[in-house]
This record gives structure tokens, C-alpha cells and sequence, in this order.
């Protein structure tokens, strides 16, 4: 009897399971449908510098500035291959040098500000092929861009490499604004710039705590190279000259980054890039950040990151140029320098995210606020320059 | 070199490597500081910002 009872339960298991076999394979239309969800990012920042080697005015001079930017990227997943990526933000920024295009003596900060946006497509081909596209551009005062972009990548089949190729070009085209006492004359030949770069990367895991990867870039640039604000002060002379520099510039930025997952509590993220120009300046950059885990969803990263470079063979500062070169600058950028930044950032990121609105009109579907992060960031520069930034982010999925 | 000294990690081994904080570039929030220190110095590109043109600086 007991044999009996076992042998009927086992048929009807049998029948029921092969019953929901037909259910579904008689379900023509049923399709297994992969989740993804787009995602949209705010962001905000507000840097505030200053130091006394404006190159406005020569290489001696406030360099106050503050700057308020804000930008939104939205990246909208349309099915498991293909993706369209929309971001756009504003600068308003404050500048005591930039006012001193027309007014020698500092005065109230000039204002202005800067839009951009980029519109991007990007698909998942096939053989771990992933392919992308970006145009874009962006408008100030004196400056307006167009940038097209693309790039592809090959991951291997086991997902632990990825080596990637990328291209971008610049159009950009100068509003020339001399300044206010130079204006009797045309300093510049062209109101045009172009830049292009390539770009190619390669990223490996190393083993279950350590990955890394390595980047290489080759960017050419043509045209007018200067700002045709700039001023610039020769020996024995009152009198400035427009800042003047080659109408060609080659640059090769080479970048390493090791991440090293150490324990439950602790990460190291670091980074290193060597660069080198045609122009004469080659420099070393170094960052570390350590990524504290508080607990699962929260971290709190201290960061340091160190620069120096040489100076561009251009360069003299306020009233040491001789006049015996063809190309002159006083542009502390371009300068022989060294930089220190250090600050915190702050995380917050649990699973299940911090809170859901539901979109109007889209009672099915709910924005999730997934991400806050913080970071703040105070860095010094040769020979004057400080700053600080504050910069805030929030990351939703819909 | 680098590939070759690596040992094959499983998807089901990544539990480190898929952390957030391990992705392998830079942070959505540190848009805003490699583009002022792409201003403030000579130096740029090779971090996945600026590398050059889009703006009126002797970048």
C-alpha cells in the first residue's frame, strides 16, 4: 500500500511538472525578458581659486575665480543592446582676471558662463563587442565647440579583459577679444582650433582582489593655441604684447591604474601618468585615494594626488622676456610647477536604494534614488595658487 | 606581460572586483576636478577627461 501511495505521488508530480512544461512551451508569445534599467545622474560642484600670476595681466595679477557648474548625464537603456546617452550642464563663473581684459586695475569679477551637451549612442554587438558614438558641443563668450567622438571595445569571452580604441575631434572656433589697450592691431592670424586624439586601453584582473589597467592618448592640435586675452610683459618694455605660441601642439598622456580590493574595510584605488608635449613640458601625476567602508553601503575615501611638469620652452614670467623668441607666454599653467590636492569623499549606496518617487504618467515605473555622494577637495600650486572644491553628486535608475 | 602574470578569475570570483569602488576609472564626481586641474596645469589627458580642445584655455 505504502509502495502504491509513493508510486501515485510520483505520477502525479511527474504529470504536473510536464503539464507546466506544455503550459509554457505552448505559450507562443512568452519570451524571457532581461531587467535593465536606465539611469540618471545630477551632479553639482563650486571651485573657488585664487593667487597672484594672472596671465590677463601678464603673470602678475589676481587670479580670483569662482565657478558653479552643475551637469545632468541620462543614459537610456532601450533593450540589452542598445543604449542612448544624453548629458548637458552649465559653468557660471565669476573671474577678477577676466575683467581685467578691459580694466588694468581689479574691479568687480566679470561674469559669464559656459553650456554644453552631448547626445551619444552605444551598442552591444556581438563577440563581446561594444561600439559608441557622441556629438556634442558647447557655447561662451568667447568660445564655442563642436566635439564628435567614438570609440570601440573587445572584452575576452571570460569577461576579464578589455581592450579598447577611441577617437574624438574638437571644432572650435575664438571670438577674439584682445585686451582693452592692444586692440589697434590684429596679434592673431586665425580665430580656429582643432583637436584630435586617439586613445587606446587595455584593463585585466590580476586575481580576485586586483585589477588594473593602462591608457595611452596621441592628441594633435592646430590653430590658434593662445588666448588672444592674455598679456605679456618684456624686459625694458611698458608696453605688453599679446601672448603668442605655436600654431601646432603634440601631446602623449600615458595612464596606470591599479585598484587592490585589500579587505572588508579598506580598498586602495591609485593612479599614474606620465605626459610629455612638444612644446617642452613632461610631467608625472600621482593620486591615491582609500576607500574606508563603514559598513555595506556606506565609504568614506580620503584622496591625495600630486603633480609637477616642466615648463613650456615659451614660458618667462612678469617682464623676463627678452624678445629674442618667436613664441611667448606668461601663463603660469605652462609654467615649471608642482601641485598637491588632498580632501575627502563620501558615499552612500545601499541596495535597495534610499527612496522611489513614482513618474508622472508612468504609474508602472519608479524613479529610485540609488547614490548621494560628497567630495571636497582643497589643492595648492606653484607658486600661488590655491584652491578649493566642492563638488555633489545623486545617481537615480528608472 | 601584465595578462600573462594574471590567473583566471571565475564570474562567480568577482565579488571584489564588481564593487563600485574597484571600476576601473574615474569616479562620475571627479568630472569637475580633472577639468579645473586640466585648466590649472599643462598636463592632460589619459584619465578619461579632457585631453585637449573644447574650451578657451591653453589646454
Amino acid at each position: 500500500m505504502q509502495r502504491i501511495k509513493i508510486f501515485l505521488l510520483f505520477s502525479l508530480a511527474c504529470i504536473s511538472v510536464n503539464a507546466q512544461e506544455k503550459k509554457v512551451k505552448s505559450d507562443s508569445t512568452f519570451q524571457i525578458k532581461k531587467l535593465t534599467e536606465s539611469d540618471l545622474s545630477v551632479l553639482f560642484s563650486y571651485y573657488q581659486q585664487d593667487g597672484n600670476n594672472s596671465p590677463v595681466t601678464g603673470g602678475l595679477g589676481t587670479e580670483l575665480l569662482t565657478d558653479l557648474t552643475s551637469k545632468i548625464i541620462v543614459n537610456l537603456v532601450l533593450d540589452d543592446k542598445n543604449t542612448i546617452s544624453i548629458d548637458g550642464g552649465f559653468d557660471l563663473y565669476s573671474s577678477a582676471s577676466t575683467d581685467n581684459i578691459d580694466d588694468f586695475v581689479s574691479s568687480a569679477s566679470s561674469k559669464d558662463k559656459r553650456i554644453h551637451s552631448n547626445f551619444g549612442y552605444s551598442r552591444k554587438a556581438k563577440n563581446n563587442v561594444t561600439w559608441g558614438l557622441k556629438v556634442g558641443g558647447s557655447t561662451e563668450y568667447d568660445y564655442n565647440s563642436l566635439q564628435l567622438s567614438g570609440y570601440v571595445s573587445k572584452t575576452s569571452n571570460d569577461g576579464n579583459r578589455t581592450f579598447g580604441l577611441s577617437g574624438q575631434a574638437f571644432i572650435d572656433k575664438w571670438e577674439i577679444i584682445y585686451p582693452s589697450e592692444l586692440r589697434t592691431q590684429q596679434w592673431v592670424t586665425t580665430d580656429q582650433r582643432r583637436s584630435y586624439s586617439v586613445s587606446a586601453s587595455f584593463s585585466t584582473i590580476i586575481n580576485k582582489r586586483m585589477q588594473a589597467s593602462i591608457s595611452a592618448d596621441i592628441v594633435t592640435q592646430s590653430g590658434l593655441l593662445s588666448t588672444p586675452f592674455h598679456r605679456v610683459f618684456f624686459t625694458n618694455q611698458t608696453a605688453a604684447r599679446v601672448e603668442r605660441l605655436p600654431f601646432y601642439r603634440l601631446k602623449i598622456p600615458v595612464g596606470v591604474r591599479f585598484n587592490y580590493y585589500v579587505n572588508d574595510f579598506l580598498l586602495l584605488r591609485s593612479y599614474y601618468r606620465f605626459y610629455w608635449d612638444d612644446w617642452g613640458i613632461s610631467g608625472h601625476t600621482f593620486s591615491l585615494e582609500a576607500p574606508v567602508k563603514i559598513n555595506r553601503f556606506f565609504s568614506v575615501y580620503p584622496f591625495y594626488r600630486y603633480h609637477r611638469q616642466s615648463e613650456a620652452n615659451y614660458f618667462a614670467p612678469f617682464g623676463e622676456h627678452t624678445g629674442e623668441f618667436q613664441y611667448y607666454t606668461s601663463d603660469y599653467d605652462l609654467s615649471r610647477l608642482s601641485s598637491h590636492q588632498f580632501g575627502l569623499g563620501v558615499r552612500y549606496s545601499p541596495a535597495e536604494g534610499i527612496g522611489a518617487f513614482r513618474i508622472p504618467g508612468k504609474s508602472n515605473r519608479l524613479l529610485t534614488l540609488k547614490e548621494v555622494s560628497f567630495k571636497y577637495g582643497h589643492y595648492t600650486r606653484t607658486p600661488s595658487l590655491v584652491s578649493n572644491i566642492i563638488s555633489f553628486g545623486t545617481n537615480f535608475t528608472f | 606581460m601584465l595578462s600573462q602574470s594574471c590567473t583566471s578569475v571565475k564570474g562567480y570570483q568577482k565579488m571584489y572586483l564588481n564593487d563600485q569602488e574597484m571600476l576601473l576609472s574615474a569616479r562620475s564626481l571627479d568630472y569637475f576636478c580633472i577639468n579645473f586641474q586640466s585648466y590649472r596645469e599643462g598636463a592632460s589627458g589619459a584619465n578619461g577627461g579632457k585631453v585637449g580642445g573644447g574650451c578657451g584655455c591653453n589646454e
